[in-house]
């Protein structure tokens, strides 16, 4: 485990106690730090509030309501302080809070609570978090770029652009997608240049931006109406 | 005897006169009684023709609520008085307004007399009132009234009589609406139980899974930094292990979501019937326009009429792609699947179109299939959202001042 100067400290939220346990054992074990764990959305916010830790994961769903705690938390914890990372956690994921978790800021995860057990996975996607990124589960850009349209616009990419831009919804910076694909970062570039220029998305400097621009374009074309507010997303 | 024969004469001409008097004033009379005859036919005729109007709504099945909207119409036309107002006695005693009908372009009443039977003040004879008997029980009470003049003489026996005979179809409408009633309950019920079982499932078994997956994991640590070859075969059947649980997982989440949708529940039907449409294996192009969130009933029963014309497409319609719209037009929440599959979709030959049509006159609303062969399927429903029940949204829809209606059935 790569340990740098000082570990990232997390507080975690989940209202069952043993898979709390269980992550924070994990994260401790990959050398996280863990400062505080709480069992609903207000204790959460106020440990935050005190503790002031680089990571919050949080499950969507907690007491007492068993609905969207976890997001109206991370809203709120957005508000207060912009750089905290925050990943958040779901027993199914949707478009809608992918979306709106990624349009309050950079350094957002939404990903599907069974990741955690792939260890080696969700402690570098934390890492990507943290440093930066935004990140959207693999299920759910699958679903969205294998959606089938009326009049798909996505008949207009090559097989390989498709590629590339499921990894573009996913968060992979050009660097990681280049990697994931054995090709060159050059040609990577070359691609996104492509989707972009085919689909009419504008250029954004910031990932979360670039995510949240794919994300929106994805799910606009599938209401059948244009992708209004598209240019809002991306600012 | 001479004058006898102009006397006999005269006689005789008055007697003509006398026997053509009485014969005209006979004609006279069988002509008048002719034309009451006619107008009492014409008369029997129209209300023949209105319970026969109103039967056939009995028996096509429409909602309780149109047929006591009906009978107050039907009352209203035949009497020719302005408005008619039929109102049930409710269990506390109070009255409620099922049926209210206006006459079209009537000049409309000073507030003091537009609704008959409240009670209050009137002019006298311009409302008439009789008591409903249905099911063996006095239901509710019938008005009519008039807003310019006296009723014609008699309204109030028309009135009755009419009254009587649509008791069976009033009897009819009820046990229908308690029948909805009752099918709404069993259905939210079910509802209830499948949003529990998946919520059970999410924060349950799915979470414990995850849990025991993650203390497998840490078992696979422990043995692979012992470093023995026993101990490395060991981390290998873990990850076996781990990558099974995974994937029921994955199946629990499949069936949660087919149970009842979290999203539904938690954001809307806008958003889960957009995810419904990304996993059609046929293309949906999605027009929705429903502004916020609607009863919870409504939503669910509009995700499953979408979730199963979607799967019968798919399954059955071998078409290029399908339409679904959904918009408010009114009081009530329209849903259209439209497919352009090859049709001759038939109700009686499965149970999920059954299912549909059923879920949706549970709720007071309509369920319509066009399905004519070879030119697509259309599956059209309609949800009235003044309320969630046939009976309630009858209630609910009829004017203020309801409850006043009731002690007043003495009119006649
Ligand atoms: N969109 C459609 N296009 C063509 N045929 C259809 C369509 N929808 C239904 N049908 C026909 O109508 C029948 C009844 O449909 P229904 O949904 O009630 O039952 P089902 O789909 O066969 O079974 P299930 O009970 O699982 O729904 C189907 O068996 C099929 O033959
Ligand atoms: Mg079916």
């Amino acid at each position: 485990m790569k340990v740098t100067d000082k570990p990232t400290s997390v507080v975690l939220a989940d209202d069952d106690v043993l898979l709390r346990e269980g992550m924070a054992s994990l994260l401790q074990r990959s050398g996280f730090d863990v400062a505080g764990q709480a069992g609903d959305a207000p204790q959460l916010v106020t440990m935050v509030r005190e503790l002031r830790p680089e990571l919050v994961i949080v499950d969507i769903r907690m007491p007492p309501g068993y609905s969207t705690e976890g997001l109206e938390a991370a809203r709120e914890i957005r508000a207060s302080f912009p750089d905290i990372a925050i990943l958040v956690l779901s027993a199914h994921v949707e478009v809608e809070h992918a979306m709106d978790l990624v349009a309050s800021g950079q350094r957002s995860g939404y990903l599907l609570k069974s990741r955690i057990i792939n260890v080696d996975d969700f402690i570098e996607t934390l890492r990507q978090i943290v440093r930066g990124g935004a990140v959207i589960d693999p299920e759910l850009v699958k679903e969205l770029v294998a959606a089938r349209r009326v009049s798909d616009p996505l008949d207009v990419l090559s097989a390989r652009e498709r590629e590339v831009l499921a990894l573009m919804a996913e968060g992979r910076s050009n660097n990681g997608i280049a990697r994931e694909l054995f090709v060159t970062e050059g040609t990577v570039e070359k691609h996104v240049r492509s989707i972009l220029m085919k689909l009419r998305l504008p250029e954004a400097d910031d990932m979360h931006r670039r995510v949240l621009a794919v994300l929106t374009f994805l799910n606009a074309q599938l209401a059948g109406s244009p992708a209004e507010d598209l240019a809002d997303a991306v600012g | 005897m001479t004058a006898s024969a102009s006397e006999r004469d005269q006689e005789h001409r008055a007697g003509v006169e006398q026997a053509a008097r009485r014969r005209v004033a006979v004609l006279v009379a069988i002509a008048v009684a002719g034309a009451q005859t006619r107008a009492e036919l014409q008369r029997l005729a129209a209300e023949q023709a209105a319970l026969r109007r109103v039967a056939t709504l009995v028996a096509g099945g429409s909602p309780p609520q149109e047929v006591l909207a009906a009978v107050a119409g039907e009352a209203g036309r035949l009497l020719h008085v302005d408005v008619a107002v039929l109102s049930r006695y409710e269990a506390d005693g109070s009255a409620t307004v099922v049926g209210r009908w206006d006459r079209p372009g009537a000049p409309p009443g000073t507030g003091r007399e537009q609704e008959p039977g409240t009670g209050r003040e009137r002019k006298p004879g311009t409302s008439a009132a009789v008591p409903v008997w249905a099911a063996g029980r006095r239901w509710g009470v019938m008005s009519v009234g008039s807003h310019s003049g006296p009723l014609p003489a008699g309204t109030g026996a028309r009135l009755a009589g009419f009254t009587e005979l649509t008791a069976t179809a009033i009897a009819s409408a009820e046990a229908q609406a308690a029948l909805s009633a009752s099918r709404a309950r069993i259905m939210a019920a079910a509802d209830q139980t499948r949003r529990r079982i998946e919520r059970n499932l999410h924060d349950g078994a799915q979470q414990r899974l995850v849990s025991l997956a993650l203390q497998l994991r840490a078992a696979q640590q422990t043995a692979r930094e012992a470093a023995s070859p026993e101990a490395g075969e060991l981390a290998g059947r873990l990850e076996g292990a781990i990558r099974e649980a995974t994937e029921v997982l994955e199946e629990l989440r499949e069936i949660g979501r087919g149970l009842h949708p979290a999203i539904l529940t938690d954001t809307g039907l806008r958003p889960a019937l957009r995810a419904l449409a990304r996993r059609s294996a046929i293309p949906v192009e999605l027009n929705i326009q429903v502004p916020g969130r609607l009863p919870e009933q409504i939503e669910v029963s509009g995700y499953y009429v979408v979730a199963e014309s979607l799967t019968n497409t798919v399954k059955h319609a071998r078409a290029a792609a399908v339409s679904v719209e959904v918009g408010v037009a009114g009081d009530a929440l329209r849903i259209t699947v439209h497919d352009d599959g090859i049709g001759g979709a038939d109700l009686g030959r499965g149970d999920g179109l059954a299912g549909l049509k059923d879920r949706v006159e549970a709720l007071g609303g309509r369920f319509r299939l066009d399905s004519p062969p070879g030119a697509g399927t259309a599956v059209r429903v309609e949800f009235p959202l003044a309320a969630t029940s046939a009976a309630h949204s009858a209630s609910t829809s009829a004017s203020a001042g309801a409850g006043q209606v009731h002690n007043h059935e003495g009119d006649r």
